[in-house]
């Protein structure tokens, strides 16, 4: 079967154990305000342009008829400047199993592996759970912000040898003001990992004055219990992505960000990705 | 002590005790119609003795140039290069010498390793029984000056320095401290000797027993010596303004760590480990480290040499056992030789001692060809394969042409470097001749052949008519083609074997034109797959090239992906550029890949970049550098140089305070870094 893939980035270093090749599902169900990945959200392919390299030559507005471009009004391949590209490509899982492939031996010598991440990748779990069949044996890791019904969680589970959760906001009302979503189904999944006997690892971003409070850390806290936590510090700057897609950054000026007390915790790591 | 000693030489606080020699050397010279070798040792002997002693705040490993030659231009027909040093010849003298001879660059002799070994456990004094008189005079000379820096810091109350210049350069080294002054001394002639491109060669090898000694004899301790070691290592950027190159930090002084000795056993210990340390600690772009490496080479050597690449400088730089040795043994260097080989001045590969090996007599532009052979043959050849002969006759012409040029080459004696090699005049060759030839534009041309494969003989989509037209226009009026051939055609570092067999087979083609021929010297030549400054130059000889790259932008740094492709990143590169018979074109040339500074922020990202280099090793590579950089920090950095005195950048086998670049190089880094992996 079929699924859209917005990026596929080798060699990430971020994103579970070892060096990685991290696919990059789309769509998502939840709508972060502090979102790094908006190109990310929607499951349709979209164009993105980079508005400094365009010098508005209107060649991408001729009709090109490839099927990859129909209904985005633009022709991503004409730009002679490369101001456009596309975010969003479909891929039968086996020609992308193949692609992945290439670089195995390679990951396996590194102790390293390919993760699903998005996006949410649970959004394509049939796609997602295919893609990862015709994986092993490479070691496979999911990223994910744990909101799927039980039968997509359980399906990526069973199917991945590392799991990379996030937990971003203890509060319901909080995650659903921040997020747009209930955190309750988040938790129920919580619970399958946690029983899986899979390893993994929560993860919760520091978003100063929204998930960084020492209210919300407590409360993750009291979540994660012995399980270990990485801390991600936040990057304030406004991702050019947004621009790119030709939109405006939902978060508001965010207060200065606060030094996490990491004494709450009983498993703890701090890190700067960006 | 230190970080005051790192900022006063950073700041070029010592430029104030520079004067100079107010001689005209030159024309005293051809008055007199002195020899070459004289020329040499009277300039070296009279400096040495203008020089000024200086002894700058806490330094304690000394010898500082301080007679400049601020007006000194060396002379070359074609522009003019500085050297801070005074002209021995006048300006009709050497032309007259240059109708004589082919003169390699500046002239004089650069990228040799002497046998600091030797050199260390002899003393200078023992050197006179096999020195003429201007080799004699020119040891007593640099003698002479050591004694009044000694006694000037005796007058500072600086006995430590007083006693260390008692023994060294004048008697065996007897311990670290003494060693490391002892090269100090060493280097300083050499330069001031005229020589350039002074490359420090296998440091660790050479100068551990001095280490192990006082380290087992606890006269040191390892923080006691990682600070002397900092303080020698601070030494090799005092002078770097004064000596021939065409930017500072292409010095060449490089330090090659690891890899296995003439006795095929691993060489990696304290020292080496302590040398990591001590450039990660000082941050400067001096001295350049290279670590030889193999398949059995354990993660953690990795990892240091990570660590420093995190902190952004440019280097360390991996060097392939593996590929090497085995591809100089096939050159015809003895097995114990070739696996003794060290980095010559970027990446360049020489074995210490007894290489004469001009390491760089010439490049050979793959872009260039391909470009005559699109111009002249495409609209004739009736297959690729026909095509692809119209190329591979190209590049052997471009060899022949390269190969021949050189005749007659001669080189001003050095009386006193000279010294340290077991041969008569080291000047005049050694028991190693070879010429390396550089190959630079590898991906432009490879895509381009991929390119016109695919259009002309392939999909037949492109007419060669249109397609010369198209790019003899620099695509203007073709922009739909432009796109297609710069977003959407096989680019080399995508692991896309419709264009990657292309490039096997020109490295191939490259090698073969080389294989068999013989140069003045009656060494071999060796194929590279460096570029040095060439990916500028090679690339303003042409236009726009079959593979969408416009006119007037450059070529990939050495062996790199094109500016512009969008490659899936890093390991799809690797694969790309491990596939070519790298065995065969070992001259030296690394795989150039840029990571955005953020990657390796963290501990963990550092362990990972470590498994990426070492997989690249293991799957056969011969070379990689690695640059990690930041666009934003960049451009920011041509708007407000005086921000960022010291973010450095790697360019192509040396790093550089970045804010010193002409803006083209400056330039070419960020188009780099753009496409940061």
């Amino acid at each position: 079967m079929t699924g859209t893939v917005f990026d596929i980035k080798e060699f990430a270093v971020h994103d579970g154990p070892g060096p990685r090749v991290t696919v990059f599902l789309k769509g998502c169900p939840l709508r972060c305000r502090w979102c790094h990945n908006p190109e990310g959200l929607s499951p349709e392919p979209q164009l993105l342009w980079k508005k400094n390299l365009c010098v508005g030559c209107g060649r991408c507005r001729e009709p090109c008829g490839h099927e990859e471009c129909r209904g985005l009004g633009r022709c991503w391949r004409k730009c002679p400047k490369g101001a456009l590209s596309l975010s969003g490509r479909v891929w039968e899982a086996e020609a992308l199993a193949e692609k992945l492939r290439r670089s195995a031996p390679m990951l396996a010598a590194m102790g390293g592996g390919v993760t699903l991440s998005g996006g949410e990748p649970t959004m394509q779990w049939r796609f997602a759970a295919e893609l990862l069949d015709r994986l092993a044996p490479m070691h496979r890791a999911v990223e994910t912000c744990g909101y799927c019904s039980g039968e997509a969680f359980g399906a990526i589970l069973g199917r991945v040898e590392y799991v990379l959760m996030d937990l971003k906001l203890a509060d319901p009302a909080l995650h659903r003001k921040f997020t747009g979503v209930d955190n309750a189904p988040i938790l129920r999944n919580l619970e399958l990992l946690r029983a899986s006997g899979k390893p993994f690892l929560l993860r919760t971003p520091l978003i100063p004055g929204i998930t960084d409070t020492e209210e919300n850390l407590r409360g993750i806290a009291a979540l994660a219990g012995e399980d270990p936590v990485e801390l991600l510090e936040y990057n304030k700057f406004a991702p050019a992505k947004y621009d790119m897609l030709g939109r405006a950054y939902p978060l508001p000026e965010l207060p200065a960000p606060r030094t996490p007390d990491l004494s709450l915790f009983r498993n703890v790591t701090l890190s700067r990705l960006s | 002590m230190l970080t005051e000693l790192r900022s006063y030489i950073l700041n070029k606080e010592y430029y104030k005790y520079r004067r100079p020699s107010g001689i005209d050397f030159a024309a005293e010279y051809a008055a007199e119609k002195l020899p070459p070798r004289a020329r040499v040792a009277d300039r070296f002997a009279r400096i040495c003795a203008l020089e000024t002693p200086l002894i700058m705040p806490g330094e304690r490993i000394v010898l500082t140039r301080t007679i400049t030659d601020p007006n000194a231009i060396f002379i070359k027909e074609e522009g003019k290069e500085r050297i801070d040093l005074p002209c021995i010849y006048t300006k009709d003298e050497w032309l007259a010498v240059k109708r004589e001879h082919f003169i390699h660059e500046a002239g004089y002799l650069s990228n040799v390793i002497p046998d600091f070994a030797q050199i260390l456990s002899r003393g200078l004094l023992d050197y006179k029984k096999d020195a003429d008189e201007y080799a004699c005079r020119m040891i007593d000379a640099l003698i002479g000056l050591t004694d009044r820096y000694a006694d000037e810091a005796r007058r500072q109350g600086r006995d430590d320095v007083a006693e260390t210049l008692a023994r060294v350069p004048r008697y065996p080294a007897r311990g670290f401290r003494e060693a490391l002054q002892f090269l100090r001394a060493i280097n300083f002639a050499a330069w001031l000797e005229g020589n350039y491109h002074v490359t420090m060669g296998r440091f660790d090898l050479y100068c551990w027993p001095y280490l192990r000694a006082d380290l087992e004899s606890g006269k040191l301790t390892e923080d006691e010596a990682l600070d002397l070691l900092c303080d020698f290592f601070l030494a090799f950027n005092k002078d770097t303004d004064l000596y021939y190159s065409i930017y500072r930090g292409d010095n060449g002084q490089s330090f090659t760590l690891g890899g296995v000795g003439r006795d095929g056993k691993p060489v990696f210990n304290t020292l080496s480990k302590l040398c990591l340390k001590a450039s990660k600690a000082l941050k400067v772009i001096d001295p350049k480290i290279n670590i030889r490496v193999d398949k059995n080479t354990p993660p953690e050597i990795y990892e240091l040499g990570s660590e420093l690449t995190a902190v952004g400088l440019g280097f360390p730089q991996y060097t392939n056992d593996d590929v090497i040795v085995p591809g100089f043994e096939r050159l015809g260097y003895a097995p114990e030789d070739a696996r003794n080989y060290a980095i010559a001045a970027c990446w360049e590969i020489i074995v210490p001692i007894l290489s004469a090996d001009i390491i760089n007599v010439g490049a050979l532009s793959f872009a260039k060809v391909v470009d005559r052979a699109f111009h002249g043959a495409l609209p004739t050849a009736k297959t690729f394969d026909e095509f692809y002969a119209a190329v591979e006759s190209g590049i052997r012409g471009e060899c022949a042409a390269i190969t021949g040029r050189m005749q007659n080459v001669w080189f001003i004696p050095s009386p006193l470097y000279g010294l340290f090699f077991p041969v008569e005049d080291i000047s005049k060759g050694g028991k190693y001749n070879n010429f390396g030839i550089h190959g630079t534009g590898i991906s432009t041309a490879a895509d381009s052949l991929a390119a016109i494969k695919k259009y002309v003989y392939d999909e037949k989509s492109v007419s060669p008519a249109d397609y010369i037209a198209a790019v003899d226009a620099d695509f203007a009026g073709h922009e739909d083609f432009l796109a297609k051939l710069r977003y959407d055609t096989p680019k080399m570092g995508c692991d896309d074997d419709y264009v990657d067999s292309l490039a096997v087979r020109l490295m191939d083609s490259f090698a073969d034109a080389l294989e068999g021929k013989r140069n003045c010297r009656g060494g071999v030549f060796r194929a590279g797959t460096g570029s040095a400054m060439y990916y500028l130059w090679h690339a303003e000889e042409i236009g726009a090239s079959p593979d969408g790259r416009r006119k007037g932008e450059g070529l990939g740094t050495n062996f790199s992906p094109s500016l512009y492709a969008r490659t899936p990143g890093p390991f799809s590169i690797i694969r790309s550029f491990t596939k070519p018979h790298l065995q065969r074109t070992v001259n030296g040339g690394p795989l150039t890949l840029e990571f955005h500074s953020s990657m390796f922020a963290t501990e963990d990202g550092v362990r990972k970049l470590a498994q990426l280099v070492r997989s690249f090793v293991q799957l056969g590579g011969h070379q990689i550098q690695l640059n990690t950089v930041d666009a934003a920090t960049l451009r920011d950095a041509q708007k407000h140089p005086e921000k960022y005195p010291q973010l450095i950048v790697r360019i192509w086998g040396w790093s550089a305070y970045f804010v010193e670049l002409d803006r083209r190089y400056q330039d070419h880094v960020i188009a780099r870094s753009e496409y940061s992996l």
